[in-house]
């Protein structure tokens, strides 16, 4: 303790703020410690408890998987569970068993959780004999010399972060020797009443220096510094003593809550301050609680797992406070019995300490490895919450410098953007301002929900933000598409009308003329037909040019060409023999055949006639037609006129392309989202597997759509027929 | 008062709270109220009383208009800081209908049509006071002579009787009342002599080397050290308020000694003290950021001098401290303090 400190001690009892002048962070609160409670006590002798309730999940991260089976004999330090899946992203650590006994249930229990939250939990009922398996962990003793070996040791340990939050140790350390260069450890234990860290360091403090060495030469870190909190005065001596002949440095730091927050000891102990966005180990510093090392202690030298921890049993409601060695799964009741209760425990317990812990939901939850004290004081009555009066105490007293009274006014307000610009985030919802709040406003609370509702917010809109990306690219994917098209149709009209400028020269030798009539005939009909119901409203777009008939006319196009090469070729048509009439006759069952097999009889053929006029349509195909719809149109091309060739043809093609439409849709089963089907068909995404019913419908569907088709090309058709005819 | 059972941490309080902030406001003015009933005689301990009653009264039925459980509220005690400032402004001989109106205007109109204590953007003690120095100016300006004039204080008696019914049998007004020294000077300028020559006159009637208005302003000083001692207030308001206000006079006594008065003068009289530990520390309508309270009291500070010397009133304090009272919001937004682990 320097002058300037000595100053300050004399000058505080008669100017209590000047103990602000002690220590480097802004605010902070000096509460009535209550430590004497606890710390006046020697170490209770470890309890058994009846039942251990071993939750799988104690931190942060995937709970762990367990290993064991109901009725299991276990003995004490025996892997318990595993951690699941990779423990490096997972988060999960191992769970022993703190003493020897049976495995009596694997079930749901409440935890010791601010929500209340029920978890799995291995419940060992211990048989007292307390039978343990030396090194359990086997080590060698040898000491780790990388980062990557003390990892793999405390992984399999089980430790995490005992101060507070839990974190997994290995999961914090880094992986390259020398990224950390100053190890910090924490033994500040700014909260009232809890002892547990402070009887740690009078009775463990070689254990402590040594975890703390050991960590840092595997990590390659340069100096060692400790902070202790001035009201420990017996910790520091112990320390100092222990600490002698290494390169440990104890400090003294001013006692003040929160003094034992990361950031605020962390500046105190070295004059650095983590920047908001980055952790204190991207700065080089490691920081650690006085029980961690203890316990990497002795899983590095001595095998042991975490299955054991120092808890201060305290409160104002408790006869005999005590510190105790707990096992972890030790239910809080049994350890606030222990104490002797002033009353019936009838209020709930609370983990941790007056300033940041919470009520348990129950009083049978058990003590996880994060838990450091029990705290058992009864509730007191507090004043109305009246309205904030802008005093500015909190703002006085916040560690972290914001100002609480407008973050309180804006969360009040719902208007969350601006509680965050006023960086609720770097909030460590220490309580120093609901502590001093005279309105006694539970601004904390305010806080956390204002965090809370952010995260929503934000996750919101990047749901919307992911939602619109999504549409856009899916407009620019249509429009893309459609001009594609529309590049492809251009081009296909102009071959279309050169292909059938060719037929005409090529195939006017065929005969044939009652396939014409018959053509013609069908033609009228159509018409006729056409004029009936030509007044009904087509439903596709013109942008969904119909898909059978682009392939119809390709088809045509396909087959006008090749009409001569494959008019002496068709061998492995049906009908190759006999005269055109009968080709046609034979044509005209196919079609009616494959008419049958529509779900809705129409009269296609007639409509295709009617189609064939449709010259100004082009057609972009991506499939052949099949070699059945080409022997087909040759059939009939080859017999048509030049007025009714055209027409046979494109019916022909459109034939072949529902035909191939039918194979397609067969043998994809699962999807049917094509470029070749109508857009409207296009974002209708079926994924998931269809049976044999869905399959029938979609090709009911499929004709229904089709035949809309044909009722707009007929449509259009109606004009021209009455043209021509 | 009505209990709950917190829920969330922290568990623990400092036992501090509204009530007890502004018991420890009122306490720091009793120095002063005890140093005006020996200087001016009984006249303000009247007006207080009338203040209390007219504020329970005008309290009570807010509440129970606005639909607000009365007894938490009204035993608050922020009425009683509001009708305190109050007092300390007008004349302690002043008619009563001043003091009820004042109050009754004050707690009305300044503090429950917005909302009740604290959402109100102007501070109701001076909204008051404004209200009645535009309303009643022949009144607020006819202050009782203190004892170096008069040689004895009016009785508890004397002062219920001019309150109560303007005159005192067998007094004339002349003989207790006369022009507080910040309006001596003033008219003594508009009569063409010089701040000293003004000055210099009343120097003669002096106590203990301090004029009463003089003493007036120290005990409010020595609330006001205690105040800020115990943690009442910070230290920002007065500081700035105080700073900006001797700096700015000192500045223009050296330009021209004879226009402006010196700034002991100016420190000492009229309101000063008064509204530097107990008028704009009121947090309620003060700017909360810690740069934003000096800049705000050194707004007011320098607001003062400039209506004082160049206004149309004697003393600017209500309305300096109401237009400040305006710039708060901007104030706090522009002086947000760096965040811890954050760059500025």
């Amino acid at each position: 303790m320097n002058f300037f400190m000595l100053v300050v001690k004399q000058l505080s009892k008669i100017y209590p703020s000047a103990k602000r002048w002690a220590y480097r962070f802004h605010g902070g609160v000096f509460p009535r410690y209550n430590k004497s409670l606890s710390a006046s006590q020697p170490i209770r002798p470890q309890l058994i408890p009846e039942k251990l309730i071993l939750p799988l999940q104690q931190q942060v991260g995937l709970p762990a998987c367990p290993i064991v089976q109901v009725g299991d004999k276990v003995k004490k330090n025996q892997l318990l569970a595993k951690p699941s899946k990779d423990p490096q992203k997972a988060l999960s650590v191992p769970i022993h068993a703190p003493t020897s006994g049976t495995i009596i249930a694997i079930e749901e229990a409440t935890l010791a959780h601010p929500s209340g939250l029920e978890g799995v939990c291995i419940i060992l009922q211990p048989d007292g004999a307390n039978q343990a398996i030396e090194n359990a962990l086997e080590v060698d003793g040898s000491l780790p010399k990388t980062p990557v070996e003390l990892k793999s040791v405390l992984l399999k340990s089980g430790i995490v972060g005992m101060g507070g939050a839990g974190f997994p140790t290995y999961a914090k350390l880094p992986n390259e020797r020398g990224r950390i260069h100053t190890l910090l450890i924490n033994g500040a234990e700014c909260e009232p009443f809890i002892t547990c860290d402070d009887l740690l360091m009078q009775t463990q403090a070689e254990a402590i220096i040594k975890g703390a060495l050991l960590t840092a030469e595997a990590l390659g870190a340069e100096r060692i510094i400790c902070g202790i909190e001035t009201n420990k005065p017996a910790a520091i001596q112990a320390m100092k003593k222990a600490a002698a002949s290494t390169s440990v440095e104890i400090k003294e730091v001013a006692t003040v809550y929160p003094m034992g927050g990361q950031k605020q000891l962390t500046l105190e102990l070295t004059g650095i301050e983590t920047p908001h966005d980055s952790h204190a180990v991207d700065i080089g510093l490691l920081m650690m609680n006085v029980a961690t090392l203890t316990a990497i202690y002795r899983a590095v030298s001595l095998g042991d797992p975490l299955t054991s921890r120092l808890v201060t049993v305290s409160g104002l409601g408790l006869e005999k406070p005590f510190n105790m060695d707990v096992m972890i799964g030790t239910p809080f009741n049994s350890l606030a019995q222990a104490a002797k209760p002033k009353v019936k425990l009838d209020y709930p317990l609370v983990m941790g300490g007056p300033m940041m812990g919470f009520q348990v939901k129950s009083n049978e939850v058990p003590v996880l490895k994060t838990t450091n004290c029990v705290l058992a004081n009864p509730p007191e009555p507090v004043d109305m919450q009246m309205p904030c009066i802008r005093c500015g105490e909190c703002m006085d007293v916040c560690p972290v410098n914001l100002l609480p009274q407008q973050m309180y006014w804006y969360s009040q307000a719902h208007e969350f953007d601006k509680v965050e610009k006023l960086q609720v985030f770097d909030c460590i919802e220490c309580g120093c301002c609901s502590y001093v709040c005279p309105s006694h406003i539970p601004l904390v609370q305010y806080y956390r929900h204002a965090k809370s509702e952010i995260k929503a917010i934000h996750a919101e809109e990047k749901a919307v933000e992911l939602a619109k990306q999504r549409h856009e690219f899916k407009l620019a994917r249509i429009e893309r598409e459609k001009q594609e098209r529309e590049a492809r149709l251009k081009a296909k009209k102009e071959a279309v009308k050169q292909a059938a400028a060719k037929t005409e020269d090529s195939s006017e030798k065929t005969p044939a003329k009652k396939a014409a009539g018959a053509a013609a005939a069908a033609r009228a009909a159509a018409a006729k037909r056409a004029m009936q119901k030509g007044n009904k409203p087509s439903s596709g777009s013109d942008k969904a040019m119909p898909s059978a008939r682009l392939k119809a006319i390709e088809a045509a196009k396909k087959a006008a060409q090749n009409s001569e090469l494959e008019a002496g070729s068709t061998a492995s048509m049906k009908s190759s023999t006999g005269d055109a009439k009968s080709k046609a006759r034979q044509a005209a069952q196919k079609a009616a055949q494959k008419r049958a097999q529509k779900v809705k009889a129409q009269s296609e053929p007639a409509n295709k006639d009617a189609k064939t006029n449709l010259k100004s349509e082009s057609s972009s195909p991506t499939k052949e037609p099949s070699a059945e719809a080409i022997s087909l149109d040759l059939t009939q091309t080859s017999e048509a006129t030049t007025a009714s060739k055209k027409e046979a043809a494109r019916k022909a093609a459109m034939q072949a392309a529902r035909a191939a439409a039918k194979k397609r849709k067969v043998s994809s089963s699962d999807h049917q989202v094509s470029s070749d089907k109508p857009s409207g068909e296009r974002s209708d995404n079926q994924t998931h597997q269809q049976d044999e019913n869905s399959d029938k419908r979609q090709k009911a569907m499929e004709a229904a759509r089709k035949r809309a088709k044909q009722r707009q090309a007929e449509k259009n058709q109606a004009a021209d027929n009455q043209e021509n005819t | 008062m009505s209990q709950s059972i917190l829920s969330s941490s922290p568990y623990t309080h400092n036992n501090q709270s509204v009530r007890k902030v502004m018991l420890q406001v009122q306490i720091a003015a009793l120095p002063a109220l005890i140093a005006h009933i020996y200087l001016f005689g009984f006249g303000i301990a009247i007006q207080w009383m009338l203040a209390v009653a007219t504020a329970l009264v005008v309290e009570y039925v807010m509440l129970k208009l606005r639909g607000r459980p009365v007894l938490p509220f009204i035993s608050d005690m922020s009425a009683l800081i509001t009708i305190t400032g109050l007092v300390f402004c007008i004349p302690p001989e002043a008619p009563w209908w001043v003091i009820v109106t004042g109050s009754a205007f004050a707690l009305t109109f300044g503090k429950h049509l917005y909302g009740g204590l604290g959402y109100n953007p102007f501070n109701p003690a001076m909204l008051g006071y404004a209200f009645l120095l535009i309303s009643f100016p022949v009144q607020m300006t006819q202050w009782a002579l203190p004892i170096e004039y008069t040689g004895e204080a009016l009785n508890l008696l004397q002062s219920a009787q001019v309150i109560f019914t303007g005159q005192i049998p067998g007094l004339s007004m002349d003989m207790y009342t006369g022009a507080t020294p910040l309006n001596e000077v003033r008219n003594g300028l508009s009569q063409g002599l010089s701040v000293q020559d003004t000055l210099n006159n009343s120097a003669l009637s002096s106590l203990w080397g301090l004029s009463s208005w003089g003493w007036i302003n120290v005990a409010f000083l020595l609330g006001g050290v205690w105040m800020i001692y115990s943690g009442v207030i910070s230290w920002q308001y007065p500081v700035g308020f105080l700073g900006s206000l001797a700096a700015i006079s000192l500045l223009f006594n050296q330009i021209d000694p004879a226009t402006y008065p010196p700034v002991d003068f100016v420190l000492l009289t009229g309101g000063t003290m008064l509204a530097a530990f107990f008028i704009i520390t009121d947090p309620v309508t003060a700017s909360t950021t810690p740069r934003g309270k000096l800049i705000y009291a050194c707004g007011i500070g320098i607001l003062v001098y400039v209506i004082r010397n160049w206004g149309a009133f004697p003393d600017g304090i209500a309305f300096a401290i109401l237009l400040m009272n305006i710039a708060v919001p901007l104030i706090d937004q522009y002086t947000q303090p760096r965040v811890f682990g954050h760059n500025r």
